[in-house]
């Protein structure tokens, strides 16, 4: 194996590998856009948001009517030929599956009305403004916990290589087990108790304190403050597993010809490591960040709802709650997966770009 | 090869197997115990029936937090079916009650049932027997009438008990208020003695406020009878206490030592029925799709990649809130979002044994497809489809748990999720109940973990490649 620095990225080589990934997760998007639109029309939900729109239309149009025409029959008659033809429009004379199409794009543009209670902060009731308004804050808990949990694995992945056998490593690697039995939104609760209730260190619930404080920066340390629990639950129960994967991969690579002969020749321990360990153990490391990106995800649902942390996961929890909103549940799905399609895609994109191999050979195929 | 046999035997010779294993048989055995004492509608006829809980006390700590310090009072139930004594046609019902805690009740209930008289109804009395020698009414009532084209003998509340919360009876505080103000502090305020009536029953006045009495009370049940074969079958007094069995009680006073042995065989159904379902489900489609190839390949690869990466939680939340909160269900959505990964990797070991000269001899000698895959490529992959199987059982249970933590549990069966989740829509995280929180958490811990600790022992026997990923 020689040295990478002389590689280019021939952007062409690339995209043929990640279009072929790219299709994939299309096929994802579709299949969830189409199951979504078959269970809401095999529900007669959809019936119901139309009918619902109808007869507003139709409330709305009897207060105008009734200034003119004053014969309430006449008014009852003009209105009822009005309903059928909303209905033909909206397609509600024909059976569901046949407006399977429609509902795909109402579901792709979030066209699904009003939701019942919840309201945006701006005092929108369109679903779309309200999940747009809570997608940020999402995103924002997201990222910052894998781009840690990344981070934090690399580091102490590649630290413990270094001492295999040693308590520590044990110590991770029972960590990495316990984690996979650990119900993330659990241990968000225990965090609460602890560092809340018993110890009065950090605030358990919202994103901001009640009321925020003035000023950009004065703000930004309050989210922080807010972020340190809902990050650290986030962060704690995946990064177990991370070590554990990192300082195996670390290991393997460690012991393989290359990185011996190139320490034979004499190369210092640093760039070893990062040119001859490190480089071949990246690819790797994207793919347990990709295959981990699902369990975040939902982890992140449950604790945004443990946190009171004002995204769309907590939009989940108030949505099921009291009365269910079901324009509010497709939508969120449809972007949770959504969000899951464009993040796998960037780490794809990452992966390609990190692995060479995928970019000569005609492989898509990567390490298990 | 390895065989299923030695697989297990080595696993036994491995700590974290062993522990697994010795685990694992502590929660199977109890969750058989289970199973054989407690009713089958356990969870939509006692859990989910509020009726059945309202003589206990509302979110109180197990009994023994007692021991590091405070004396709450513990829960009694005084129950009796025949009269102490008669005297006459009064029968009287008496429970001493030695009172020895330094926080008064939380409640105090009186209940009658199985009622029976001849002609004229009997009349009842509630009386609380002081250590001070005072005597306060707290009930007094006569049972219903003969109803119009009835006749005798009446039978009265035998399908529901007469119940009455006499923390709250005007006629108790009444009693209480006239007593203590003769007795201790002519200055007492009605309204506090109504405001803490318990305290008022069951303490004496200090300085204005009330201090608990400690010594031997006696409640009694008085009933004035019309007719000596006149009888009243249960009667029962409830002082509630301020701690409550092994491990406590929720928000509406159930006993939460009950709901969560409950939820052990369903949380190891879980488990095991979706981690073997959806493990037979993968390895069909994998060997299928390894063995037979062509079309039938490409199409189940394509579904497989199509399923692997869907983001399960947010689908899995949408199908059950469509289709209805039933479990069956949510095991079923949980099946068919799991078996993707292990087709893939069946399908690459049968591509690779495909080849072997064991399978191509086999194939010479005229063997059938059915034959080949049963004798030939099963055996081979086994031991690691075992690991799998393992290996899937924690995810199951956990993804059940998230559901029914957001609120989509079956109503009709509790689950450790679904405690939780009661738990955390009502506040007890905020006001603290550690009871209600803790241990239901703990135990889908601890259930997981027995399949983890297993799993952990199989890894480097089944392959030193297998390793938890995602």
């Amino acid at each position: 194996m020689t040295s990478f620095t002389s590689d280019r990225l021939p952007t062409v080589d690339i995209l043929r590998p990640l279009l072929l990934r790219a299709v994939t997760l299309f096929g994802v998007l579709i299949a969830v856009l189409v199951l979504l639109a078959v269970s809401l029309g095999a529900t007669g939900f959809s019936d119901r948001i139309l009918e619902a729109t109808v007869g507003e239309e139709i409330r709305g149009l009897r207060s105008s009517l009734a200034q003119t025409i004053r014969d309430p029959d006449e008014l009852e008659k003009t209105l009822q030929t009005r309903a059928a033809e909303l209905r033909a429009s909206y397609g509600l004379d024909r059976p569901w599956w046949v407006r399977i199409p429609g509902l795909v794009t109402k579901v792709l543009t979030l066209d699904l009305g009003d939701a019942r209670s919840i309201r945006s902060y701006s005092g929108s009731t369109r679903i779309a403004d309200i999940i747009l308004e809570r997608l940020p804050n999402t995103i924002l808990l997201l990222t910052t916990s894998t781009i840690l949990v990344a981070l934090i694995g690399i580091a102490a992945g590649v630290w413990l290589s270094t001492r295999v056998g040693s308590r520590i490593d044990r110590f991770v690697t029972y960590l990495a087990a316990i984690s996979n039995a650990l119900p993330t939104w659990w241990l968000g609760i225990l965090l609460i108790l602890l560092f809340t209730y018993q110890l009065r260190w950090l605030p358990s619930e919202g994103m901001y304190s009640v009321p925020p404080p003035e000023g950009g920066l004065a703000r930004f340390l309050d989210l922080l403050w807010h972020s340190v629990l809902p990050v650290m639950t986030l962060v704690l129960v995946s990064i177990g597993p991370s070590i554990y994967s990192i300082r195996t991969l670390t290991l393997n690579i460690a012991q393989e010809d290359h990185v011996n002969v190139a320490r034979a020749k004499g190369m210092p321990e640093r760039i070893v490591l990062w040119r001859h360990i490190l480089r071949v153990a990246a690819p790797p490391i994207v793919t347990g960040l990709i295959l981990g990106l699902a369990g975040s995800l939902g982890g992140s649902i449950l604790v945004e709802t443990i946190f009171n942390w004002n995204g769309m996961g907590r939009l989940y929890y108030d949505a099921i709650a009291g009365t269910p909103d079901e324009g509010l549940i497709v939508a969120l799905t449809f972007m949770f997966t959504l969000i899951y399609v464009l993040a796998r895609l960037l780490l794809e994109f990452l992966y390609l770009v990190l692995d060479p191999r995928v970019r000569y050979e005609e492989t898509t195929g990567r390490p298990a | 090869m390895r065989r299923l046999p030695d697989v297990l035997l080595e696993l036994w010779r491995s700590a974290p197997g062993k522990a697994g294993i010795v685990l694992f048989a502590l929660l199977l055995l109890t969750a058989g115990y289970v199973l054989l004492t407690f009713p089958t509608d356990f969870g939509s006829a006692r859990w989910s029936n509020p009726a059945l809980w309202g003589d206990y006390p509302k979110t109180a700590p197990p009994v023994w937090t007692n021991s590091f310090g405070a004396n709450r009072p513990e829960h009694r139930i005084l129950e009796a079916r025949t009269p102490t004594r008669t005297d006459g046609n009064v029968q009287t019902y008496v429970f001493p009650l030695d009172y020895q805690a330094s926080q008064p009740p939380t409640f105090l209930s009186f209940s009658v049932g199985d009622v029976t008289y001849q002609a004229n109804p009997p009349t009842l009395e509630a009386v609380l027997v002081r250590p001070d020698g005072g005597e306060v009414r707290l009930y007094q009532t006569v049972i219903g009438g003969p109803q119009p084209g009835e006749t005798a003998p009446y039978r009265r509340n035998f399908q529901e008990p007469l119940r009455v919360q006499l923390d709250t009876e005007p006629g108790a505080v009444e009693a209480a208020y006239n007593f203590l103000t003769e007795q201790y502090d002519p200055n007492l305020d009605f309204d506090d003695v109504g405001r803490q009536l318990p305290f008022a029953l069951f303490g004496k006045v200090v300085d204005g406020g009330f201090v608990v009495l400690k010594g031997e009370y006696r409640l009694e049940a008085r009933v004035r009878v019309d007719n000596p074969q006149d009888s009243v079958g249960l009667v029962r007094f409830v002082v509630g206490g301020a701690v409550y069995g092994l491990m406590g009680t929720d928000g509406q006073g159930r006993d939460l030592a009950q709901g969560l042995l409950f939820g052990l065989p369903i949380a190891l159904a879980i488990g095991l029925a979706v981690s073997t379902l959806s493990t037979l489900l993968g390895t069909a489609l994998g060997l299928l799709s390894g063995y037979a190839g062509g079309r039938t390949d490409l199409f189940i690869q394509r579904a497989a990649d199509i399923v692997n990466n869907v983001p399960t939680l947010p689908l899995l939340i949408f199908m059950v809130f469509v289709l209805g909160p039933k479990l069956w269900l949510i095991l079923l959505m949980l099946i068919l979002f799991s078996w993707p990964g292990l087709t893939i990797l069946v399908r690459s070991m049968v591509l690779g044994l495909r080849s072997s000269p064991e399978v191509e001899a086999a194939r010479a000698l005229g063997s059938s497809t059915g034959r080949i895959i049963t004798y030939h490529l099963f055996p081979h992959i086994a031991p690691f489809i075992f690991a799998t199987l393992i290996f899937s059982a924690p995810g199951a249970i956990l993804a059940e748990a998230g559901l029914s933590f957001i609120g989509l549990g079956d109503p009709t069966l509790p689950t450790w999720g679904q405690i939780l989740e009661q738990g955390f829509r009502t506040g007890a995280v905020f006001n603290g109940y550690w009871w209600w929180i803790i241990p239901p958490g703990l135990l889908i811990v601890i259930t997981a973990l027995a399949f983890m600790l297993i799993s952990l022992g199989l890894e480097p026997i089944i392959n030193p490649r297998l390793r938890r990923e995602a």
